[in-house]
Formats: structure tokens, C-alpha cells, sequence
């Protein structure tokens, strides 16, 4: 069958994955049971880097950071395409398509600038407004 | 695989309208220091509207030709298509202008993410690859979901989006599962391989899968029955232009993708066509029969949208059969172009009911018609023509739509369905009627619903819409010729 075909190069790293995944299963599981487990007041302190925690874990944030972490994924997602695009420059070039992606790439990032341009007028990047 | 500048020209229509929201989005933000009137966006997204009719219509004569190496195409159908969303974006601007200014309601981003979405609705209807597809099909409903929450005042616009979003959003994840069997399958995401492939009969369990998911996915963005629970809210929620611009724009452009991907993708044997006559008996029968005793117009004509989106499905199962397929897609073309007419006029009329609801606090019913031809005989007698014209009574565009859909029906063979549409189309009078039996026939109860002021431009639109149609009505021949011409590019 031909979509088997096309789907074989990727069955390594379906093993891998199930390597991994059982492996991690494994030790989690071995560290569980077999691990000896002697709680003490002292040991069960922050230490090195921690700090002693204040207050509930679960604890409200603040609505500000939607537009934060949305305005993050629109321009993390800028990188994801650049990427690629990079990665691909020489080959564009070698068939003779350089410009072409150059200015592409220019038109999609002048069009992000814009939005961000928007975003900033807009001030959505204000803190307190 | 080259890149041709001119390919650029091929999809001018939808590049216009990004410029114009681009525009939009740029003055909203430099301009309001110094110009706290938002009024001009109206104005400037109706004229970028207008330059999108124009260039849609200026191609049309074009040859049909392939566009940036197979992924879009420049043809006569897709002109069509544009040329119809780009219509209804002009009406809906001039209707949202007077219905946003007088709830007050004119906050920067409404027109910029109409246009958005009419950009994507454009290419929608110029794809031939999945992966564009996806992407303007995101491009349009992703601007059209912020649209339904436009009025963020009150839950039902709230509830009305995120339900959007929502089921929108497992759409376009079925539509993506489809997609990548059909990757599986063909090793392409062009149609035109997959068209390859499903001829030559390898890999079919795969093609079957994928032409089942897709179709899914664009069942539910057409309002096709098993696909429709979404459309009675959304279509209530929303703010009423955003509903009539949904109504025709998204339809179109969503059928116009349907055929081409079940035409163009899965080919010319029509092993598709039993899965569409199936959405289309049900379709037909579920939105007639629940639109009966709804109590608000705008629910209604939410049902009613998914009834007419079961008398395209017959014109798409028409497009099965090779014979009549050009008749067919004339057929659909036709049909989209008088309902986005009839239905923009028709939710005109309710955004200025509504806008009058709106400030009391009151439900829409149709109480609130009554009475409406005796201080209001124009806007009566406007909403009586979009009745009868939803109910495909001549002398209007709607009957002719009918007409030609069935008649396409029964030359594709498709006689039982074509009786089962007409048979709806006979049930679906009584729930039209009745609006019109409100507005001239009982008596007014409450206080005048109509709030007065900044009546002309919608009153200039609602006149537009009456006009098309009429006209498409009593001298249907310009406009089916020109259905005729888009829809050669499905003739053998």
C-alpha cells in the first residue's frame, strides 16, 4: 500500500518514542516502589535555589497577561516562519528564486511591523493604562 | 516551480481588501488623536469594497490560468464568487454604518476585520491546494468570529462567538484530519494530484476517509444538517449586518470551496455525489421544519439559512454528473448571488428593528413587527419582497434561483430530490408568510420599533437589495448569462 510506503521513513522514530516513553515509565515507576523513603522536617524544606513558597499555588492572574501571551504567540509564530525560510535561502537562490523569497519574506515582515506598529499604538503593550 | 508577478494580478480582489483593512488598521490608530469621528471607516471600507467588485468583475472575461505554480487558480467561477462576497461586504458596510452609529457602537477594528475576512473569502474561492485552503478559510472565520462578538454588551453576543469559535475551530481541525489523509494518500496537498490519485484507484480507503472529512468540515461552515447547531445562536447573537454579511459571504465562499474540492479534488466519477443528496435531503427537511415555529425573525432566518444551504447542497450533488455540471455550478452561482442579496436586505431591515431592541433591552419577536406598514410602509414593503423572494415566489430572485437549481436537478437525474426541494420550498411559505402577516396584517401593539434617525444609508442599501432582487427576478438573463460564463470552467 502506497501510504504505508510513504509513512515507513518515520517508523524509527516511532520506536524512539516508545523507547522513551516506556523507559520514563520504567523508571518513574522503579523510583516509586523501590526507592526508600524517610521524610524529615529539614528535607522537606526548599533548598539550593527555592524559596519558601507564600500563599495558595492556585492563585489568580492577572487578565493582562492574555494579551501578553497572545501578542507572544503572534510574533513567536513570525520566527517559526523565518525558520524554515532561512534554512531554505540557498536553495531558493540555486533555483534562481533568491529576490523572490527576499522580498516575500520583507512583505510578510513589513506586515508584521504593522501589526505591531498597531498593537503598539493601540497600547496594548501598556502596562497601566 | 517559478514565480510570475503577474500571478499577483490573478488575486487583486483579495489583495485589495487586506490593503484596505491594513489601511483601516493603520488611520484607526494615527488618525484618532487627531479624528475621533470614526465615521469615514464606513466609507473607506465600502469604496475598498467597491475596488474588489471592480476587479472581480474586470477579470472576468480573463481566460482561466493557474496561479503561483498550482495553488490558486484565476478562473470565471472564482471571479463570481469574489464578486459576490465583495457585493455583500459593500451592503453590509453601509448597513453596519447606520446600525453601529446609532447604538453608538463605532469602536475602530469592526470594518478592518470585515474586509479581513472578505480577503480570505476571495482567495477561499480562488484555492486549489489544502494548504491555502486552510489557511484562508482561517483568515475568514477567524475575522468573522471577533465580528459576532463585535457588540461585546450583554451575553448572547458573547455566547454567540465563543459557540462559533468553538465548534469553528473542530471544523477546521476535521478539515485539517481530512487533509492529511489526503496527504497520506496522494503524496500532495494540490487538488489536482489528489484528483490524479482518485483515478487511479490506489490508496482508497484513504481517499474515502479524506473526502468524508473534508466534506465534514465544509458541511459545517456552509450550515449543512448534521452540521447546524451552531447557526440558530450564532446567527441570533451576532450584531444583524455581521449576520447577513455571514450569511452571504461565508456560504458563498464556503460552497464555492466545497466544489471545488469535491469537482476538482475527487474528480469527475461523482462517487461524492450520494454523500451530498444525503446532507441535502436533510438538510432541506431539518431547516424547514425548525424554522416553523420559531417566534424570532432573526432565528428564523437563521433556519431558513440552513434550508437554503440544502437547496445549494442539490445544486452540488447536480455538479455530480458530468453532463449537466457547468448548468449546474451556473445554477449555484446564481443561487448564492439572489440569496446574499435577498438575505443582506432581509437583515437590514432587522438591524433596524434591532438596533431599536437593543437600546429598550427588549427580545427579538415577532410582535415587535406588528404594525410595522403603517409608519413604516417602505421598510414593510422591502421586507415583504425579501420574504417572498426567501420563499421563491415570483416575480423575485429567489424563484428564479429555485428554478434553476431544480432544473439542474433533473437533468443530473436527481428527480426524487428536486420534488423534495420543491415540496420544502412549499412548507417553507408559511413560516415567510407570516412575518409579512405581522408586518401588514395585525394590528400594532407597542410602541413604534423603529428608533428614528440615520435611516438613509441603510434605507439606501435596503433599496439596493430590493433592486438586485427584482431586477434578478423579472430580467434574470444578464445575470444568468454571467452565472453561465463563470461556471464554463466546469463544462466538458
Amino acid at each position: 500500500m502506497r501510504a504505508l510506503d510513504y509513512l515507513s521513513p518515520y517508523l524509527p522514530v516511532l520506536i524512539l518514542l516508545l523507547f522513551a516513553g516506556v523507559l520514563c515509565a520504567l523508571i518513574g515507576a522503579a523510583a516509586t516502589f523501590l526507592g526508600p523513603k524517610r521524610i524529615t522536617a529539614i528535607k522537606e524544606t526548599a533548598f539550593e535555589c527555592g524559596s519558601p513558597s507564600i500563599g495558595d499555588s492556585h492563585s489568580r492572574h492577572s487578565v493582562k497577561f492574555y494579551l501578553v501571551a497572545l501578542l507572544f504567540v503572534v510574533f513567536d509564530v513570525e520566527s517559526v516562519f523565518i525558520y524554515p525560510w532561512g534554512s531554505l535561502l540557498r536553495d531558493f537562490q540555486a533555483e534562481g528564486l533568491g529576490w523572490f523569497a527576499y522580498v516575500e519574506m520583507l512583505s510578510f515582515m513589513a506586515t508584521l511591523a504593522l501589526g505591531l506598529v498597531y498593537v503598539w499604538r493601540k497600547g496594548a503593550l501598556e502596562w497601566n493604562p | 516551480m517559478n514565480f510570475n508577478p503577474g500571478d499577483l494580478y490573478g488575486v487583486l480582489p483579495a489583495l485589495l481588501l487586506a490593503a484596505g483593512a491594513l489601511v483601516l488598521l493603520t488611520s484607526e490608530v494615527f488618525l484618532r488623536p487627531v479624528e475621533p469621528d470614526r465615521r469615514y471607516q464606513a466609507w473607506v471600507a465600502a469604496a475598498f469594497a467597491f475596488a474588489g467588485l471592480w476587479a472581480s468583475l474586470a477579470q472576468l472575461g480573463d481566460p482561466a490560468q493557474p496561479l503561483f505554480a498550482g495553488a490558486a487558480v484565476s478562473d470565471g467561477f472564482a471571479h463570481i464568487v469574489a464578486a459576490v462576497v465583495c457585493a455583500a461586504l459593500f451592503l453590509s458596510c453601509i448597513v453596519a454604518f447606520s446600525y453601529l452609529e446609532s447604538l453608538r457602537a463605532t469602536r475602530g477594528e469592526f470594518y478592518a476585520l470585515a474586509l479581513f475576512s472578505a480577503s480570505g473569502m476571495c482567495l477561499l474561492a480562488q484555492a486549489t491546494d489544502l494548504v491555502v485552503i486552510f489557511i484562508s478559510l482561517e483568515v475568514m472565520s477567524l475575522a468573522v468570529y471577533a465580528l459576532c462578538a463585535y457588540l461585546r454588551r450583554g451575553k448572547r453576543p458573547a455566547e454567540a462567538a465563543f459557540k462559533y469559535f468553538i465548534l469553528g475551530s473542530f471544523a477546521s481541525a476535521i478539515f485539517l484530519y481530512g487533509a492529511a489523509f489526503a496527504f497520506g494518500a496522494s503524496g500532495s496537498t494540490r487538488l489536482a494530484d489528489l484528483a490524479a490519485t482518485v483515478r487511479s484507484g490506489s490508496a482508497t480507503t484513504l481517499v474515502y476517509a479524506s473526502a468524508a472529512l473534508l466534506a465534514a468540515g465544509f458541511a459545517f461552515k456552509v450550515a449543512a444538517v448534521p452540521f447546524h447547531m451552531w447557526v440558530p445562536d450564532v446567527y441570533d447573537g451576532a450584531p444583524a449586518p455581521v449576520t447577513g454579511f455571514m450569511a452571504a459571504g461565508v456560504k458563498a465562499a464556503a460552497f464555492a470551496t466545497l466544489v471545488r474540492i469535491l469537482v476538482s479534488g475527487y474528480g469527475e466519477g461523482g462517487r461524492w455525489r450520494g454523500l451530498i443528496v444525503a446532507l441535502a435531503y436533510l438538510t432541506m427537511l431539518v431547516g424547514n421544519l425548525l424554522a416553523v415555529p420559531q417566534r424570532s425573525v432573526k432565528r428564523m432566518l437563521a433556519y431558513s439559512s440552513i434550508a437554503h444551504a440544502g437547496y445549494l447542497l442539490v445544486a452540488v450533488a447536480a455538479m455530480g454528473t458530468s453532463a449537466p455540471r457547468a448548468d449546474a455550478a451556473g445554477a449555484l452561482l446564481f443561487y448564492l448571488a439572489s440569496y446574499g442579496a435577498t438575505v443582506i436586505g432581509a437583515f437590514a431591515v432587522v438591524a433596524i428593528i434591532e438596533r431599536k431592541l437593543a437600546l429598550s433591552g427588549l427580545g427579538d419577536d415577532l410582535s415587535s413587527w406588528a404594525g410595522l406598514s403603517e409608519k413604516h410602509p417602505a421598510l414593510a414593503a422591502a421586507m415583504s419582497l425579501f420574504m417572498i423572494s426567501l420563499a421563491g415566489v415570483p416575480p423575485t430572485a429567489g424563484f428564479m434561483a429555485k428554478l434553476t437549481v431544480f432544473r439542474s436537478a433533473i437533468e443530473a437525474d436527481l428527480v426524487p430530490l428536486a420534488i423534495f426541494g420543491v415540496i420544502t420550498s412549499v412548507a417553507g411559505l408559511y413560516y415567510y408568510l407570516r412575518v409579512v402577516v405581522y408586518v401588514y396584517m395585525v394590528p400594532e401593539a407597542k410602541a413604534d420599533a423603529v428608533q428614528g434617525g440615520r435611516l438613509l444609508s441603510a434605507g439606501l442599501a435596503i433599496a439596493g437589495c430590493a433592486l438586485i432582487v427584482l431586477w434578478m427576478g423579472v430580467l434574470p438573463g444578464s445575470f444568468a448569462a454571467l452565472a453561465q460564463s463563470g461556471a464554463a470552467v466546469f463544462g466538458r
